[in-house]
């Protein structure tokens, strides 16, 4: 799993935004989007270029829910805790992936396929409840509708 | 004909772009466009041919396979081949009772192209105020209108806005909140998605007025499609001049930039909002000074949310009094909501102000979808509170809403029936804002935690005597004490269950009962031996082998082994499996 | 200038100040925790709450400004309802212990950590005087204290208690070889007191009303003082010329002794009032309890403390070669071991519990068997026979053990039809003692035939007269108890001599839950106890049998000490915001956001489990240093302090300045002293020019007993220098 980290990948994002004042979080992001997550050796320098103390750097990145700090699956999972999510039984879907995929939330697969992390509202209220896999958008969840769509995902993994 | 598929964050998640790709492949040869949310969000994907008189055919629930029976229906005119899928009179009844100005083009015009927006008479509103009123006119025009903040609060914005004009400083912004965290709330990222100039063109005005030469949009994180429409307006707006130097012409010039969230609901919070556009932890400042003396970079700063903006337009074009003309004495104009919850349609309801909740839950949001009584609606989210069955007349109005203990909050409706356990529904959102705290103030970090703990040992069965009391007094003591905003509306869903529902508060702590029947805890499940088939599916089903019975004779649940997984509730096919 | 209203008073103030810049300017303390001046307003405490007429919202008052005709309170119901709450949800989640748990269980508050800390630095003379403030008696006490201190000693959790009560012994003891410590004694008030009884609980109220400045004197019944530390204590336990020179020290100190008189002889409690400003009982419990066994009035049957009085004044009765005691606790284990002294070849002790129940001490009831004792155990006596009105035999009725009792002890029953007899010379009743109550006629007794004394104030019956000790409400206890109740007393006295009110609030303090304490990584290191006297040599004298701790020896086993209470428990902000109002955190207990985890280098120790996020040290090191060292980590009720990367300190750009240590509210960041091993004292801060590079930077030097335990730079110039203590201290010269 330690593979070197390839900082080049990040002189663009830098390039463009260290300058520019109040650009921290845009740079994570951007930083996010490459690695999937916020290595500590990006964020050494990010501190470098943009001259803000890793101390800072940090106290952001773990201030917002968005910024993760360790590679996440192939499948990241994301499932709403709406409001209208929970009136409609989220939980028990909550239930249905922890039981199919024997993990917490925050937590990965041990074959590094799946990844589950409850996240607020998604919006998509009135097909509740929803789930996002990556890009894409399920509603309406059922346990077996989930259960179908995480057996499909393996499959298609294969 | 003209077809228009709904392409919402919803319809996309229904299924929208799997309808527009095979309807790409099929033989069609009239024009397939795409629109935002339509709003009847309990229908997608929803497809809407125009026949060349203009006329609508709305199809719902429409799927991939659908069509080739679409194709032959545009192709040959006969409507027989998409029956199944036009829209009921009733269903159509959602929109028809509604009455939309911030939500005017969404789910008509096509959100990705300017065009469709000037079409509208987009951007006309903008040019008038620039080339024919002063920023104080425009601020006087608002003023009449009525028009109140509507991220929740109802601040009246000619209020801001003059606060903004009248403070001293060469460089003021003007900043959108697009920041819609209530879990159970859409109408932003609708208004967003579906028509973002009319967003850009409300925000322009608003620049215009306060004379602030910068606008930031501040979006959240979870929204990538409202990102990309309003990325992609605002870079048309920049190129037919709208946006920039010298906008039609004048001395006004304004830039536009987006900032994304990164997920933090606190950044709701005007304050924390400004500190995480400036890449800091979203932690809320002292107030004063007021955002409108040392807001962005210090700067005097107006900040409006997304739906206020859409009603700006409107108003320069259609004037203060047209606005002001519907609604109640203290609320002016019309509200946008998003019905979500056990209600049979669920979507984007706009309304004037003045029309009741039964108005919206029960005639256009149709009742309930289960057979089960409708029980309470919660509005305003976490900050807001729940409304009883017998306040359903309740009219809809900052003044009236209030005075029930929950808020008109930004328009999140969540309908709940007779299922809900409504301290587990205090408890969910505690849960939310002890997630949410930003760590700052006492009263929110330990308080709000605290607050959790207590609901859970209640949901729990272990609920004491005297929790309601010392609820009470830490909710209070919170709502008093905590520094923003979020803090001091924590404690609201927790004040309204106990004030509309102590009884079920009493059940659990005394009785070790849920009433509703959801803290697992609390039920025991059993097998209703009359209904029940034997058809074995619960016992297979068991998880720890709780459930004995033969085939074709009535099952019986241990209730020593039993974990209380629902597993056999769900699975069964008869309705034997009860909860007590 | 703003002219405005606080709490009724008119106060002035620029333009632009805040409402908190206004009061504190008019003297009104408006509390708060992460305000200072030397970084920008932050409002996260909300303590500084204060209510403004007309404005419906409460106010904080850091960032509020003052304006025209404002009407402040600051100490309004709502006001203080809304501090108490925040005070209650940060008092649970404060995972730390103000004092010590050894300290909270002396029922004198002895700071034992305190003293323990210095004997470990070897600052023998710092020691005795912290214990001093407790107890005037210490190496008497030190020698025959059951020290409930050690039953709360955590190190228990890692192997055994630390030797609490032996090592106060050894400080004493060196005090009394040496120039003995006398105690400032306050300017004469010219209030007079006198004492009634001359043992701990009389010697204690007399010598701290003496230090406040108040005419003590002490009568007594018997020739010379110490009661039952004198009379019931046998020699070889406490040395008589130990407490002799103890007890001198007090009437050095300046308190009158006057010696064999007795009360309702010689005089009364209403005869010593006309003369005196106020009057303390403290007579003891001096008359042997009885066992209703038949034959106690036949000869040679013995009270316990009428046995051993009667040896230490020389005058031992005739006791014969087999002896028997009846008890468990320490005044049986004192008669048994002195019967063996005296000769007797057979001395049984006789308890209807077993060994696991006796409450003696457990290194006194192994002593005593060293020294031939017979334990009886699982007996009762049925009847004492005699034999021409002398006692020759006790019948025993054989017990078992059965349920449980109140006191959580099972409950002895007896075997039916099962007795036992043994031929005795003589028996010992060691089962307790009572007040003589004809000597306190004048006073209201309670149900149990003791004096009724306030729990608070000691008062009694009669209007200034006070009653403490043995003689008082629940009856006979251990000495540290007299003791404690003996302070407390004569603060009780001296606010009432003086006309002022006395606080009985018990303040509040924070304590950590013993069941989370984690003690793995703590290394084992047994107990030392101090050598003893072999056993065929002490139980043919009354020599003492302990022979102390050496130096060496004292200071081993005083470094085992786990340090639980805080360091920062004199100068601790949050403790003094805590305890400004009546508070109950408990009402909110739940998960604590942070665990225990040290982070340590040379002079600052962080601990997260202790901070309050006030954010005072990230911001410090921020916006005055700009060395951004530390951030603040993560949200909501799981934020933390804490290098970037959970660095530890040492591994980040701090530069040991110690501004956040100065200016941390509480014990989350701490810096160590100059001690080897780290101690809670009472500082003295001063602030002290050095000079660096030729120009003038300003230092605090905090001081204790004269020893300088740190030096805290105090402008930007000592700041910036990286300076390490000993340097800091190297230009103090």
């Amino acid at each position: 799993m330690n593979k070197t980290i390839d900082l080049s990948l990040l002189d663009g994002v830098l390039q463009e935004y260290a300058p520019v004042k109040g650009s921290l979080i845009t740079i994570l992001q951007h930083t996010q989007d490459i690695y999937g997550y916020l290595p500590k050796e990006a964020i050494e320098l990010i501190a470098e270029k943009t001259g803000i103390a890793t101390s800072e750097i940090m106290g952001v990145g773990t201030f917002y829910t968005q910024f993760r700090f360790a590679p996440v699956g192939k499948y990241l999972i994301m499932l709403c805790q709406g409001t209208a999510c929970h009136v409609n039984s989220s939980e028990l879907i909550l239930q249905t992936i922890k039981d199919e995929l024997g993990i917490e939330d925050g937590q990965t697969t041990e074959d590094g396929l799946f990844s589950l992390k409850c996240v607020a509202c998604l919006g998509c209220c009135s097909l509740s409840p929803v789930m996002m896999i990556n890009e894409d958008t399920y509603g309406s969840l059922t346990p077996d509708k989930t259960k179908k769509i995480l057996k499909e995902l393996r499959e298609a993994a294969q | 004909m003209r077809i228009v598929i709904g392409q919402g964050s919803c319809g996309i998640a229904a299924g929208a772009e799997k309808v527009r790709k095979a309807l790409m492949n099929t033989n069609i040869t009239s024009d397939i466009s795409i629109t935002g949310c339509i709003g009847m969000c309990y229908l997608e994907p929803i497809v809407d041919i125009y026949d060349d008189n203009g006329g609508l055919t709305r199809l719902v629930k429409v799927s991939e396979t659908d069509a080739d029976a679409i194709a032959s229906y545009v192709n040959t005119g006969n409507k027989s081949f998409v029956e199944k899928l036009v829209v009921t009179p009733e269903d159509s009844e959602f929109l028809s009772k509604q009455t939309r100005i911030a939500l005017r083009n969404c789910g008509v015009i096509d959100p990705e192209n300017i065009d469709a927006y000037t079409d509208a008479d987009g951007y006309t509103a903008l040019k008038k105020a620039l080339t024919e009123m002063t920023p104080e006119e425009v601020i006087e025009v608002i003023k009449v209108s009525g028009l109140a903040g509507r991220g929740g609060a109802g601040f009246p914005t000619w209020f801001k806005w003059n606060a903004a004009r009248q403070s001293q400083g060469d460089e003021k912004y003007l900043i959108c909140n697009a920041d819609e965290g209530d879990p159970g709330a859409f109408m932003d990222r609708a208004v967003i998605e579906s028509d973002p100039h009319n967003l850009i063109e409300g925000m322009l005005i608003g620049a215009y007025a306060i004379g602030a030469k910068h606008a930031v949009v501040y979006v959240r994180a979870e929204y990538p499609l409202a990102i990309k429409r309003l990325k992609n307006a605002i870079r048309q707006a920049t190129e037919q001049g709208i946006i920039g130097e010298n906008i039609f012409g004048t001395d006004f010039s304004c830039d536009f930039t987006i900032k994304a969230g990164a997920g933090a609901f606190v950044c709701g919070e005007e304050t924390a909002l400004i500190e995480s556009l400036e890449g800091h932890r979203g932690m809320p400042r002292l107030k004063p000074p007021f955002p409108a003396q040392s807001g962005f970079w210090r700067k005097p700063s107006n900040i409006n949310n997304v739906e206020t903006f859409a009603n700006v337009a409107w108003i320069i074009n259609n004037g203060g009094e047209a606005f002001a003309a519907m609604g109640t004495e203290g609320s002016k104009g019309t509200k946008v909501f998003a019905v979500t919850g056990k209600v049979k349609r669920s979507g984007l309801v706009e309304i004037p102000m003045g029309k009741t909740l039964r108005d919206v839950i029960f005639d256009i949001g149709g009742g309930m979808k289960t057979d089960k009584p409708f029980k309470a609606v919660q509005m305003g989210g976490p900050s807001g509170g729940c409304i009883p069955s017998d306040l359903i007349d309740t009219v809809i109005d900052y003044k009236a809403l209030g005075a029930t203990g929950a808020i008109m909050g930004s328009g999140g409706m969540v309908v709940m029936d007779e299922s809900t356990c409504m301290v587990g529904m205090a408890k969910f959102f505690l849960d939310f804002t002890a997630k949410e705290s930003c760590g700052k103030c006492i009263h929110c970090r330990i308080g709000t935690k605290r607050m959790l703990e207590m609901l859970e040992r209640i949901t729990n069965g272990q609920g004491k005597e005297g929790d309601i009391e010392l609820l009470e007094e830490l909710c209070y003591s919170i709502k008093d004490g905590a520094l923003c905003g979020l803090g001091q509306t924590a404690p609201n869903p927790v004040l309204t269950t106990i004030k509309y529902f102590r009884d079920e508060y009493e059940a659990h702590i005394h009785d070790k009962k849920c009433p509703a029947g959801e803290c697992s805890a609390l039920i025991e499940y059993k097998i209703n031996a009359d209904k029940c088939k034997g058809c074995t599916l619960c016992a297979r089903n068991c998880p720890v082998g709780a459930i004995a019975g033969t085939v074709k004779n009535p099952h019986v649940i241990d209730t020593e082994k039993c974990i209380k997984c629902g597993k056999c509730y769900t699975v069964c096919k008869f309705g034997a499996v009860v909860k007590e | 200038m703003i002219q405005l209203t606080i709490n009724g008073k008119a106060v002035q103030a620029p333009e632009g100040s805040t409402i908190l810049e206004a009061a504190r300017s008019a003297n009104i303390d408006i509390p708060t925790l992460c305000y200072d001046k030397a970084v920008e307003v932050y409002g996260a405490c909300g303590l500084c709450v204060v209510e403004a007429e007309g404005i419906p919202k409460l106010l904080r008052s850091c960032s509020a400004k003052v304006s025209e005709g404002m009407v402040i309170n600051t100490e309004s119901e709502r006001v203080v309802q809304s501090r108490k709450i925040a005070m209650e949800l940060l008092m649970s989640a404060h995972d730390g212990d103000c004092v010590a748990p050894c300290q909270l269980n002396c029922p004198a508050g002895t700071d034992c950590q305190g003293y323990v800390g210095l004997i470990a630095n070897g600052e023998y003379e710092a020691a005795l005087k912290l214990i001093k403030n407790k107890i005037p008696l210490p190496a008497s006490i030190g020698r025959v204290c059951p020290h409930p201190c050690e039953k709360a000693c955590r190190r228990k959790n890692v192997d055994e208690p630390i030797n609490i009560a032996q090592l106060k012994a050894f400080a004493a003891d060196i005090d009394l070889k040496g120039s003995s410590y006398l105690p400032d004694v306050m300017v004469r008030t010219g209030k007079k007191v006198a004492v009634i009884g001359g043992g701990p609980a009389g010697l204690t109220a007399a010598y701290y009303l003496n230090i406040m400045g108040h005419s003590v004197t002490v009568y007594d019944m018997m020739d010379k003082m110490g009661g039952m530390l004198r009379y019931g204590i046998p020699q070889y336990r406490l040395p008589k010329e130990v407490l002799d020179k103890e007890i001198a020290l007090i009437e050095s100190a300046g308190v009158q002794f006057v010696n064999n008189v007795k009360l309702g002889r010689d005089f009364t409690i209403e005869s010593l009032k006309t003369e005196n400003d106020a009057v303390i009982v403290a007579v003891g419990a001096w008359q042997s309890s009885s066992m209703r066994t038949p034959g106690e009035d036949l000869q040679g049957v013995y009270g316990g403390i009428d046995f051993l009085r009667a040896v230490i004044q020389q005058n031992p009765p005739a006791i014969g070669e087999k002896v028997a005691v009846c008890g468990g606790g320490n005044t049986a284990m004192d008669a048994c071991r002195t019967a063996v002294r005296l000769g007797a070849k057979e001395v049984y002790v006789i308890y209807r519990r077993t060994r696991n129940e006796m409450p003696a001490d457990k290194l006194e009831i192994d002593e005593a068997e060293e020294e031939g004792v017979i334990y009886k155990f699982l007996t009762n006596p049925l009847s004492f026979n005699g034999e021409n009105g002398k006692v020759k035999s006790i019948t025993l009725q054989i017990m078992e053990l059965g349920e449980p009792d109140a006191s959580g002890r099972r409950r002895p029953v007896p075997v039916e039809g099962k007795t036992e007899e043994i031929a005795v010379d003589s028996v010992i009743l060691a089962i307790g003692q009572k007040l003589v109550q004809g000597d306190v006629s004048e006073l209201s007794l309670n149900g149990r035939g003791n004096i009724e004394a306030d729990a608070d104030f000691f008062t009694t019956s009669i209007d200034g007269v006070f009653a403490i000790g043995d003689a008082t409400n629940r009856g006979a206890s251990i000495a540290i108890e007299a003791i404690g109740e003996a302070g407390r007393c004569a603060k009780a006295v001296d606010a009432f001599l003086k006309g002022e009110s006395f606080e009985t609030r018990v303040p509040y303090i924070s304590k950590r839950d013993e069941s989370t304490i984690d003690y793995s990584d703590r290394k084992k290191e047994s107990r030392i106890t101090p050598k003893v006297l072999p056993a065929d040599v002490r139980n043919k004298s009354f020599d003492e049998v302990s022979l102390g701790f050496t130096e060496e020896e004292a200071q081993k086993e005083a470094q085992r000490c786990l340090e639980c209470g805080c360091r920062e428990y004199y100068k601790c902000k949050l403790l003094h915001a805590a305890q400004r109002y009546d508070i109950h955190p408990e009402r909110f207990a739940g998960e604590m956001p942070q665990k225990y985890t040290r982070d340590d280098n040379a002079f600052i120790e962080r601990n997260p489990a202790k901070c309050i996020l006030c954010g005072l040290c990230v911001r410090s090191c921020r916006e005055v240093m700009d060395l951004h060292a530390i951030g603040l980590m993560g949200r909501g009720f799981k934020s933390e302090i804490s290098p970037a990367f959970s660095l530890p300190l040492d591994k980040t750009n701090c530069n040991n300045c110690g501004l956040c240590v100065q200016l941390c509210p509480t014990g989350a960041l701490t810096e160590k002293s100059t001690l080897q091993k780290q101690v809670p004292l009472n500082e003295e801060i001063t602030e002290q020019k050095i000079e660096i590079d030729g120009k003038s930077a300003s230092v605090l030097v905090a001081r204790c007993n004269g020893k300088i335990l740190r030096v805290i730079p105090n402008d930007a110039l000592s700041r910036s220098m990286k300076l390490s203590r000993d340097e800091l201290i190297a230009l103090l010269k």
